[in-house]
């Protein structure tokens, strides 16, 4: 008896395991969401790989870990202030042969440190084994930059995305339910706020408010919650027009419950497949900002800060190339992602099976 | 009085699509002047050509014709016996087993979503009556987990009876409940439609556009015709001695084999 239900259960049975396997089968977009989901997972670990304190510290026979702790110069009788500086500590280490040593992260440099002091030459600097990517004008380290710029474009992509999607869905299934005067004139509001000029509305509330990143991402969550709308408002009228809505309602069904048990989980398709398209979006939207300068406020590392370094410094191609290489390929390998999804869940394609 | 439900004068009209939202028209009315008395135990049956009103006054009895048109007008009255709670006590069964089950949903959370807004079982009594009414039905309790699509037309249609019959209700309405399936099925449903109701001693509305199936199940018949009832009285005294045109149409509709009427 319990076997004969286990064997059942292994065959793919829902909807949505099926989308799963055929999304699977296409390499191009499944590859793709492996690297841009392994990569976002190791930014949050980037301080192990990327950054300007060392991993551990074995000075006059203690141990310290300065990416858990701040310690001042003076702890390790450094003659400069603020902050110790580990990559001079270990030349002093290399040069005395002293019983200590330290291990710092592969490349060394902090986003938003400047390394006037230890660069030879004037800023910008080509690519060397020291700065793999070179550094740009304020001697900062480019592949530095760019790894923590990457953090922030995605979480900043997503939070965008699930803001405005919370909204958008909400607002299209209220619509799509209750229909009639409700609709017409709901549609018609977000009519009229779809044709307020994003990029002057963005700019004027940024100088306003000189905005971190959440506000910024609640700001451009304002401008792109509508588009979402008209797809879910579209898949909740065919929906409630189905049987099955009418027969929870008969069975006495709250509108709620109607809403969210029954209409919602099947009229996520657009959702899902727009998701990696609105990532897209979001992450040209905050690479504009930042290149008009409206964006995150210096010195965040941001890539739209990298690329107007770029066209300021267009003779310095390593300032051209990385960050705009950077941007495409993330933004290549999203689209990626939203082609198969949306091929996988083409409800034509799906059903041969 | 012995009569669960009584209806009288029932008129439903649909808005015209016009020009202008502001003003709705209503044209000719979907269900018209329609009266009708159901009794304790029995099955009515209503019969009519598609589009002639049959369904509409299905779901105007049951009180969710509004839920996809909230600018329909109903007139007249629907009086259910005192103590018949509408939302428990009547139950409907829909006419596309393809459309009326949740895609989405279990075997289990379909049939029990009536119970859920209609009875205060606790989880195990719930889980209890699941597997009985399964078994009435003639699906196997093992299955409960399975999703829709996995499940054949008729199969499908027993789980709509199984949610039916799921809170006891006193009267089903099953709106054409056989049309979308294969003939070979159609029998099948029908008898258990027929088993049920004796077991249960349930009355029942039961819509057709088929006189066969009509007069297979049902005590008494209503002929329908562009929203009017025309004919109506004891089955076998209406088939055997029609006196609406359209009902003799109906009659000779019937496709014959040897000579015999199906």
């Amino acid at each position: 008896m319990k076997s004969n239900i286990n064997i059942e259960n292994n065959s793919p049975k829902s909807l949505f395991a099926k989308r799963l396997r055929k999304f699977k089968s296409f390499k191009r977009g499944y590859y793709s969401l492996i690297i841009i989901i392994s990569l976002y997972i190791l930014s949050w670990f980037l301080p192990v790989f990327v950054g300007r304190n060392a991993l551990i510290v074995k000075y006059e026979g203690e141990y310290y870990f300065p990416l858990f702790n701040y310690y001042e110069s003076s702890v390790f009788n450094q003659e400069i202030s603020g902050e110790a500086n580990y990559r001079l500590l270990k030349k002093q280490f290399e040069k005395e042969t002293s019983p200590g040593f330290v291990v710092l992260p592969i490349i060394p440099y902090g986003p938003e440190e400047n390394l006037l002091d230890e660069l030879n030459e004037t800023p910008p600097v080509r690519p060397s084994s020291a700065h793999w990517f070179g550094t740009d004008d304020r001697g900062r380290d480019v592949l530095s930059r760019i790894a923590y710029g990457f953090r922030i474009s995605i979480t900043f992509a997503l939070i965008v995305a699930i803001f405005s999607f919370t909204v958008g869905l909400f607002t299209g299934a209220l619509l799509g339910y209750y229909g009639g005067w409700f609709d017409i004139i709901g549609q018609r509001f977000i009519e009229l706020w779809s044709t307020l000029p994003f990029l002057y509305l963005m700019i004027i509330l940024s100088s306003l408010l000189s905005p971190n990143v959440f506000v910024l991402a609640v700001m451009l969550t304002l401008f792109s919650w509508m588009g979402i709308t008209y797809y879910v408002r579209g898949e909740f009228y065919r929906e409630k027009s189905k049987d099955y809505a009418l027969s929870a309602y008969s069975a006495g069904a709250s509108d709620l419950k109607i809403i969210f048990k029954h209409l919602l989980p099947n009229s996520l398709t657009p959702v899902i497949s727009f998701a990696p398209f609105a990532v897209v979006g979001n992450i040209s939207a905050l690479v504009s900002l930042d290149f008009l300068g409206f964006g995150v406020p210096p010195p965040t590392p941001s890539w739209g800060q990298l690329i107007s370094q770029g066209m300021n410094n267009i003779s310095n191609w390593w300032l051209v190339l990385f960050p705009l290489g950077c941007v495409f390929l993330t933004l290549i390998a999203i689209v990626f992602i939203g082609e198969s999804l949306r091929e996988a869940f083409n409800p034509k394609g799906n059903e041969n099976e | 009085m012995s009569s669960l439900l009584e209806i009288k004068n029932l008129k439903i009209f649909y808005p015209q699509k016009s020009r202008t939202i502001i003003r709705r028209k209503f044209g000719k009315p979907a269900v018209d002047e329609v009266s009708f008395i159901l009794d304790e135990g029995e099955v009515l049956g209503i019969v009519g050509e598609s589009g002639c009103g049959k369904s509409t006054l299905a779901k105007a009895i049951k009180g969710i014709i509004k839920f996809n048109n909230p600018y329909v007008k109903v007139t007249g009255e629907i009086n259910f016996q005192e103590g018949i709670n509408c939302r428990k006590d009547v139950q409907i069964i829909f006419q596309d087993p393809y459309s009326s089950l949740n895609p989405r949903h279990t075997l289990k959370t379909i049939i029990e979503e009536p119970l859920l807004y209609n009875t205060t079982f606790s989880k195990a009594e719930r889980e209890k009556k699941i597997s009985e009414i399964m078994e009435k039905v003639g699906l196997s309790s093992a299955k409960l987990n399975s999703y829709p699509h996995e499940f054949s037309g008729g199969q499908r249609q027993r789980i709509g009876i199984a949610r039916a019959l799921i809170t006891n209700p006193k009267i089903i309405i099953a709106d054409e409940p056989v049309s979308a399936l294969d003939v070979s099925i159609q029998a099948q449903i029908l008898n258990l439609l027929n088993e049920v109701r004796k077991e249960f001693n349930l009355s029942m509305i039961f819509i057709a556009h088929n006189l066969p199936v009509v007069e297979y199940i049902s005590d008494r018949v209503i002929i329908m015709y562009e929203g009017k009832i025309v004919e109506s009285g004891k089955t076998d005294k209406v088939i055997g001695n029609p006196v609406h045109k359209y009902t003799k149409e109906l009659i000779s509709s019937v496709p014959e084999y040897e000579g015999k009427k199906l």
